[in-house]
């Protein structure tokens, strides 16, 4: 195994807490944290001026005791997760929220969340579910709500030029990424799955300006290696949040490599770049739309299924393992046809159901190497 | 179908009835005998009346169709035989209730298999103008364009409230298949029974967003499944305002759009007029049949009231049958009123049902109301906010049902923020003089499940008592009927004092 590099043990420290030391920096500078909950929110509109954007994680969560006592122990662990860590005052510092209704335990999410901790600024995105120019016209409309409800509460600049500078940062933020992530198609890639989600994973839950020296630092670092990775199967991860890096070590142990992530939290489609010309709210809403491929959209079983086998190919892959949290209705249901489309297509599948937070180790190890063997790999 | 194919059908049916004779021989015989023992003269003859009418109804497809075509479709459909069981459950709804409320009752279940006898012939006779709908989709439009239309979840509801184990074998398909196991049992069964390929399919398909997320999923296996065209409404978050009103209307119109492009069936507007007047003289009837309920002791109760609105409100708004239904439910409350005859004459406790009922058990109510005293005055499924249609102009009528849509049972407390849900609860036990909020916890109800800890504290709040019943909507296995029963005893003996009407010591 190899041995965790300078860059790499600050990515972890980053996701140690929610309040990580990039967070507390720009705080002290007069910048305002907006906590967020799904890959459907453009990042960019909470990155202008003195905005930035916090994916909500709680990572090193112990229990959900607290939240149960609202949410009841059958909705999916990420939001229980998140309730708890809203209970304990882990997320204090975050000074407004955007929430999008993504599915039913998201919904109740936000109005435990009001009622049991009220936010002093809280928005929720009514997301539409299929996409058509009249969605995204609805869509516009909800950005620019946003967009002004943000001004006027924070008052930041969230006119088009502000906008328009936040979409070209996002832009170079995300091709750096990109590039880390390009790295991964090699036939003996320099880094592995763990190390890229971790590097992903701080970068969604710390101000973008300030994390992108310390990309380049590990992309730099990773291009300088000598051996590549060593590994019996080449593996897709495909589902919905995965924010512990620990749960690809342990797929990585196994002798699996995770070279492609198609879930929320992943870099495949969400990192695309957004386009610059003409009304930049009404490119987020399109960029929104063209990112998503939660099975919340209910039109798109098609170009989710394509989008997996585009990217399977293009990665080399050799088996897909898709992830679903525990009670997640959206993915646990739509996996049944997904699993079925992808073995048409000759492509092994594994479906692994999950907690939020880490556990069943010995189990998960388990599944993946009869899987790897499974493969002939 | 091959003979093989047949034989593997015909043969657990065949090697089931030596077992069912003895059932019914041991339990429905000494049960029917004891349930008639209760009943007054005239409550017998309208029992017997609308017995015999349901089996007119069941007779008539049987016959319509002939002995050959009838085992062809019995074979293609074998769901059909839990049908029969139809005046069982007309028995047991019935059981300890008279008069009027009797009567009441005994007419929701034989107008349930009188409308079903006519969706079944549906199927049987006119595929080429057959539509597959998701349940919470009202067929209103598709209706008024002359086409057929077959809701898929309707016998997911319909076959455990027959037998409770009716739909088991089609969850367990489901689940083998791969869907997870937490999910709502009803699009597991719904998924089950097309995987065994026991549900008809139509020229297209129409689905939605709603109510829940393991619904809505459903639809793309059961898309891939049919391979015909489906159309999918979005009803948005926030769906109270006109901007989401004018959304959805239009979303309704891209849906008469696809209906007309990939169907025969075509707008006609004078049609949907009709229905929607209908729609509003069931609902001008709906308000009134509340007024009086909301009188205590209460005129009706229960299933006639919860089951009508159920099946006529969503399957059937504006057809003769469902208005000449509610017709002489208003009448009946209002004789019971004027005569001053209660539907239950313990009427102890008032209580609301919350979230979907208990089709497994429909005829808890009838059990806690002998019991206990505690009557069902209205439900979660039945109580909405709609208004009257504007029929003067086509685009009048779509927007008056989108409305109707969006504010619907389930629709309404599914999505929006948590006021949607909680805000109607309290309004109902106002509205009711209620004593008691049921819960239904179903298992597979996430959205529910996510609230009761808000719903608890703001019962506790205003001194409301509040009983939330663990069960899973279709799936006797994860609660049984005495696992229910124990809940509701512990609930009446420890919070609301009141021990089982049997127990009680008459003071001297």
């Amino acid at each position: 195994m190899r041995m965790p590099t300078k860059t790499m043990r600050l990515f972890d420290d980053l996701l140690e807490s929610p309040q990580n030391t990039l967070v507390e920096q720009a705080s002290q500078d007069g910048r305002i944290p907006i906590g967020y909950s799904c890959a459907i929110v453009p990042e960019p509109l909470i990155m202008a001026d003195r905005l930035f954007p916090v994916r909500l994680h709680a990572t090193g969560v112990t229990g959900t005791e607290m939240a149960d006592n609202y949410l009841s122990s059958f909705v999916c662990s990420y939001t229980r997760s998140l309730l708890e860590f809203a209970m304990d005052d882990r997320y204090e510092y975050i000074q407004g929220w955007v929430f999008v209704p993504s599915c039913a335990h998201m919904q109740r999410l936000i109005d435990n969340l009001e009622y049991l901790r009220k936010p002093a600024f809280s928005h929720v995105i009514d997301v539409p579910r299929k996409v058509n120019d009249v969605t995204i016209a609805w869509m516009v409309e909800e950005l620019s709500m946003l967009a002004e409800n943000l001004s006027s509460h924070f008052s930041v600049d969230l006119g088009d030029e502000s906008l328009s500078r936040a979409i070209a940062e996002w832009n170079s933020f995300t091709e750096i990424v990109r590039s880390v992530g390009e790295l991964r198609k090699r036939t003996h890639p320099p880094l592995t799955g763990t190390e890229f989600h971790t590097m992903l994973m701080s970068t969604l839950a710390s101000p973008k300006d300030l994390i992108i020296p310390k990309i380049l630092d590990f992309k730099q670092e990773v291009q300088q290696r000598g051996s590549p990775v060593d590994y019996r199967a080449r593996l897709m991860l495909v589902g919905g949040h995965l924010h512990d890096p620990g749960f690809i070590r342990i797929i990585e142990s196994q002798g699996g490599l995770v070279v492609a992530d198609r879930f929320c939290t992943g870099s495949i489609p969400g990192l695309m770049p957004i386009e610059m010309n003409g009304d930049p709210i009404r490119n987020l809403a399109e960029h929104s739309f063209r990112k998503t491929l939660c099975p919340r959209m209910m039109e798109e079983f098609h170009r989710r299924v394509e989008s997996i086998i585009e990217t399977a190919r293009e990665y080399k892959v050799d088996g897909v393992v898709i992830e679903i949290i525990k009670f997640c209705d959206l993915w646990g249901v739509d996996a049944m046809p997904l699993i079925t489309a992808l073995r048409k297509q000759g492509i092994p599948v594994l479906k692994l159901e999950r907690e939020y937070r880490l556990g069943s180790e010995g189990q998960l190890r388990t599944r993946v190497q009869a899987f790897i063997e499974s493969m002939g790999t | 179908m091959t003979l093989k194919e047949m034989a593997r059908i015909v043969r657990p049916i065949l090697l089931g009835i030596p077992g069912q004779a003895r059932h019914i021989a041991q339990h429905d015989v000494p049960e029917l005998i004891r349930d008639v023992r209760g009943f007054t003269a005239r409550d017998f003859l309208v029992f017997s009346k609308y017995w015999l009418m349901c089996w007119l109804c069941i007779g008539k497809v049987v016959l319509r169709r002939g002995p050959i075509g009838f085992t062809r479709e019995l074979l293609r459909y074998p769901w059909m035989l839990h049908l029969l069981r139809v005046t069982k459950l007309m028995r047991r709804l019935a059981r300890g209730r008279h008069g009027g409320y009797l009567e009441s009752i005994c007419m929701a279940v034989y107008t349930v298999a009188a409308l079903l006898a006519e969706n079944l012939e549906e199927i049987f006779y006119h595929k080429d103008s057959l539509i597959i709908t998701e349940e919470m989709v009202p067929p209103d439009i598709a209706r008024a364009m002359g086409l057929n239309v077959w809701m898929l979840e309707v016998m997911g509801i319909l076959l455990p409230m027959l037998s409770p184990e009716g739909t088991l074998k089609y969850i367990d398909e489901a689940e083998n298949a791969g869907i997870n196991p937490d999910a709502c049992s009803l699009p597991k069964a719904t998924v089950g029974m097309i995987l065994k390929g026991h549900m008809p399919t139509g020229l297209a398909m129409v689905s939605s967003n709603m109510p829940c997320d393991a619904g809505m999923a459903s639809y793309s296996y059961i898309e891939q499944e049919y391979g015909i065209p489906t159309y999918r409404l979005d009803v948005p978050h926030n769906f109270t305002d006109e901007r989401a009103e004018r959304l959805f209307a239009e979303d309704l119109k891209g849906m008469i759009a696809f209906l007309e492009k990939h169907t025969p069936g075509r707008m006609d507007w004078d049609r949907l007029k009709e229905i929607c007047e209908g729609r509003n003289r069931m609902l001008e009837l709906e308000l009134e049949l509340w007024d009086m309920i909301r009188l205590r002791p209460a005129p009706l109760a229960a299933e006639a009231v919860i089951l009508s609105h159920m099946w006529h409100f969503n399957l059937w708004a504006g057809h003769k049958l469902s208005i000449r239904h509610y017709e002489r439910l208003v009448e009946l409350a209002r004789r019971n009123l004027a005569e001053g005859v209660p539907a239950m004459e313990n009427e102890r406790f008032r209580a609301v049902l919350w979230n979907p009922p208990f089709p497994h058990f429909i005829d808890i109510f009838n059990r806690c109301e002998r019991d206990f005293g505690v009557v069902l005055i209205n439900d979660s499924m039945t109580y909405n906010h709609h208004t009257p249609i504007d029929t003067s102009t086509p685009d009048s009528m779509v927007r008056g049902l989108s409305t109707v849509i969006m504010q619907g049972p389930m629709v309404r407390h599914t999505r929006g923020p948590a006021q949607n849900y909680l805000d109607d609860i309290f309004r109902m036990v106002k509205q009711f003089d209620l004593d008691m909020v049921w819960v239904a916890n179903h298992v597979g109800c996430k959205s529910g499940q996510a609230i009761n800890g808000i719903l608890r504290e703001k019962c506790r709040a205003q001194r409301i008592p509040l009983l939330v019943l663990d069960y899973d909507l279709l799936d006797p296995r994860i609660v049984s009927q005495d696992g229910m029963m124990n809940q509701v005893e512990f609930f009446m003996e420890n919070v609301m004092k009141a021990p089982r009407l049997d127990q009680e010591t008459i003071p001297c």
